[in-house]
């Protein structure tokens, strides 16, 4: 009992099958408060479903859902904010009238939803576009508008299900400094994506998920060093000092880049010895295992996994 | 099965308001019965601003018998004002055939009359006007031919107030007798309150469920097509939102009716002073708001299934098409209303609601059949509203190809999982 009030969600081995075809296959995971959570996996791998079992929009075939402590009820809907992957708004309704109506779906009274409607829209500089109709905003904006209809009722969760997608790289910066106060104002985000750089930067921790099955689960510094690769990557202070790895025996192979290299010492190296070595010749910045990225972790898993 | 949360009433606002603003909702509420009046008063209009005109017939009465008046002043009916339109006849006697037909070549006269030998026999009368002038029978010249030759028959032969008889035989008063014994007289407008009104409003009804239910549908498959069902039902459960939808346009649906029941109110009691009987329109009522709960339930669940607005709206065509059929069959009802048929259609879901305000126009329903109309209608509503909410769970998020029939009636057995 006390680990489930520790989490804001918590699976416990749940499946859901629709038509005999098992989409989420006895997954069980938990979701820390204040952390950004990666959902990550292929197409069809059941991120989607997962999110709507979450949302409680359909019902798990076995397992339990707990979330901020409790069974999954339809009541906690209100303490859950939601970006689907499918963008969707009122296109014919005034924008404010549409947050203030989806606001008011999330438990928030009307006079407070307006209030909350208005000071968003302040933030983001498009009050003026306020009895506009949605569908004379340009693209961007109804991206903008979209988030914010996900955050309006100030929720303690947030999903979001791709929200990197079809956004210029000067909207994905916006979309990635919004997440990441959201996480220092406390709030815990559940963050569905392809994008493995964005997942590797932003997320906390992870769940990858293949063909409806658990294929990787935990902190994302832990599952790289996992997986690190036979290889340290070193970062000097000036450039020419790159030199002096062909200086040092017990190397196999160097790649180079900028002022850092990646090298791959050869078999029974002494790794304290060559850092000693390294230390005295020249002026080092870093000095670690190299780790692969999520992205390399990503298509390795699904290679794997297409061989088993 | 339905609880009635806030969020439910949230949904019901939300889309009671967005459904006034509406173009096709004022229109129908508005504008639609203005037109209609405007249609059916035309030709009242029409023919109050064109002038009766008089008419100078020629006649030759080869039998002799008859005795044709100088002139007689003709009332013609009008359907605008209380008053009648009135214009004279002048008759001009004529020996000759060709001397008539060269009058009425020349213009003097409209047409002319010939009285054959034989008429005493057969009755028959001929009657010439030129080919340019408009082919529709003159009622009122036959009319008043008829007058002439009942004169002229029994003149001196029976007393006047025999001849006025046979000249106009009938005028029947309606008097309806009440259950303690007391009558009273039935005019026209308590005729059209006991016959006509429960006819109009089982059209009104049907034409009201059709554009409210419609609003249902249009709305459902919308928000399915641009997704935004998706971020409804992650803050609402499919039944608050069904329950909202049907609440919203239910009573939109209701303003509706109550527009277009002030509107006949304001007009018949200007034409005509119709008392409105309150037990028809309590079952008017009931029938409207079961109705409407029965197709709406109907036009969601069918929403949340299709695909695409477009395809929601084949499929509605086919149930709209038998809930229309009581108008098909309208004539059928109104002239038989206690056969089989007529029975049928005002027990079975699908037309009782229209069937059943048709019958009542037109025959005494026994209380017993109005009782099982309405228990089946309520005992229906409820196994609609149930699968509609299970379709709407099961569909609303499956977009691309429309499920098989075999998959849907898998998932309305699988309950609400």
């Amino acid at each position: 009992m006390y680990l489930i009030w520790m989490h804001t969600v918590e699976f416990q081995s749940v499946s859901k099958s629709f038509s005999e075809k098992d989409i989420i296959q006895d997954i069980s995971f938990s979701v820390r408060q204040g952390e950004i959570f990666g959902l990550l996996g292929p197409n069809g791998a059941g991120k989607t479903t997962l999110i709507r079992l979450l949302l409680d929009i359909i019902r798990p075939d076995t397992g339990e859902i707990h979330v901020f402590g409790g069974l999954l009820s339809p009541a906690v809907k209100d303490r859950i904010g939601y970006l689907p992957e499918e963008r969707g708004l009122y296109r014919k309704t005034g924008l404010l009238d549409m947050l203030v109506y989806l606001a008011q779906l999330k438990g928030i009274p009307k006079k407070q939803a307006n209030l909350n409607a208005e000071s968003l829209l302040k933030s983001l500089d498009l009050y003026q576009y306020k009895n506009k109709k949605v569908e004379e905003l340009s693209k961007g904006m109804q991206q903008q508008i979209q988030f914010l209809s996900a955050i309006i009722h100030e929720p303690e969760l947030i999903i979001l299900d791709e929200p990197f997608s079809g956004l210029d790289p000067v909207s994905t910066k916006a979309v990635k400094a919004r997440i990441l106060e959201l996480r220092a104002a406390g709030k815990t985000v559940i963050l569905s994506t392809h994008m493995m750089e964005q997942a590797q930067t932003l997320c906390n921790r992870i769940l990858m998920l293949n063909k409806g099955r658990r294929v990787l689960y935990g902190p994302v510094d832990d599952i790289r060093r996992e997986r690190g690769k036979n290889s340290l990557v070193v970062e000097f202070a000036e450039k020419e000092d790159l030199n002096v790895i062909r200086e040092i025996s017990g190397i196999k192979k160097v790649i180079e880049s900028g002022k850092s290299v990646e090298i791959f010492p050869e078999e029974g190296i002494n790794i304290q010895t060559l850092l000693e070595e390294l230390v005295r010749r020249a002026n080092l910045l870093r000095f670690e295992q190299a780790l692969p990225s999520l992205n390399e972790i990503f298509i390795e898993t699904l290679e794997s996994a297409a061989n088993d | 099965m339905i609880n009635f949360p806030g969020k439910t009433f949230i949904v019901a606002r939300h889309e009671f308001v967005k459904t006034i603003k509406r173009k096709e909702f004022l229109f129908m509420t508005f504008l639609f019965p203005l037109l209609l009046t405007g249609i059916s008063l035309l030709p009242a209009i029409f023919s109050d601003m064109t002038p009766a005109e008089d008419q100078k017939i020629g006649y030759i009465d080869v039998t002799g018998a008859l005795e044709f008046p100088q002139s007689v002043r003709s009332e013609g009916l009008s359907l605008g004002s209380s008053e009648a339109r009135t214009s004279v006849m002048e008759f001009v006697m004529y020996r000759e055939t060709s001397d008539a037909r060269q009058s009425l070549q020349a213009g003097r006269i409209s047409s002319y009359v010939i009285i054959p030998g034989d008429f005493l026999e057969t009755g028959t009368i001929e009657l010439y006007s030129l080919e340019k002038e408009a082919p529709v029978p003159n009622i009122e010249l036959s009319a008043e031919l008829s007058d002439i030759v009942i004169t002229s028959l029994l003149k001196d032969k029976v007393d006047e107030p025999i001849i006025n008889r046979v000249r106009d035989p009938v005028n029947i008063k309606f008097y309806n007798i009440g259950e303690s014994g007391e009558f009273s007289e039935q005019g026209i407008a308590e005729i059209f309150a006991s016959f006509g009104l429960p006819i109009l409003t089982a059209f009104l009804l049907l034409f009201s469920i059709f554009s409210s239910s419609g609003f249902l549908l249009r709305g459902v498959a919308e928000e399915k097509e641009n997704r935004i069902i998706e971020i409804l039902l992650s803050s609402a459960t499919p039944s608050e939102i069904l329950t909202g939808k049907i609440l919203g346009l239910g009573t939109v649906g209701l303003l509706q009716i109550v527009v277009w029941f002030a509107a006949i109110a304001l007009g018949s009691g200007y034409a005509l002073p119709v008392k409105i009987d309150p037990v028809t329109l309590f079952l008017a009522l009931i029938y409207f708001v079961l109705g409407f709960l029965f197709f709406a339930s109907m036009m969601a669940g069918i929403g949340a299934v299709t695909s695409s607005l477009q395809e929601s709206q084949q499929i509605a065509g086919i149930f709209t098409f038998a809930a229309a059929s009581p108008l098909i069959f309208m004539q059928l009802i109104l002239t038989d209303p206690d056969s089989s048929f007529s029975v049928f259609l005002s027990l079975f879901p699908l037309t009782s609601p229209v069937a059943m305000l048709a019958r009542m126009g037109a025959s005494s329903v026994p209380d017993y059949q109005i009782l099982a109309s309405i228990s089946i209608l309520f005992v229906s509503v409820h196994g609609v509203i149930l699968l509609s909410s299970r379709l709407f769970r099961a569909y609303l998020l499956m977009y691309g190809k429309r499920p098989g029939l075999r998959e849907i009636l898998k998932n309305l057995r699988a309950g609400s999982r």
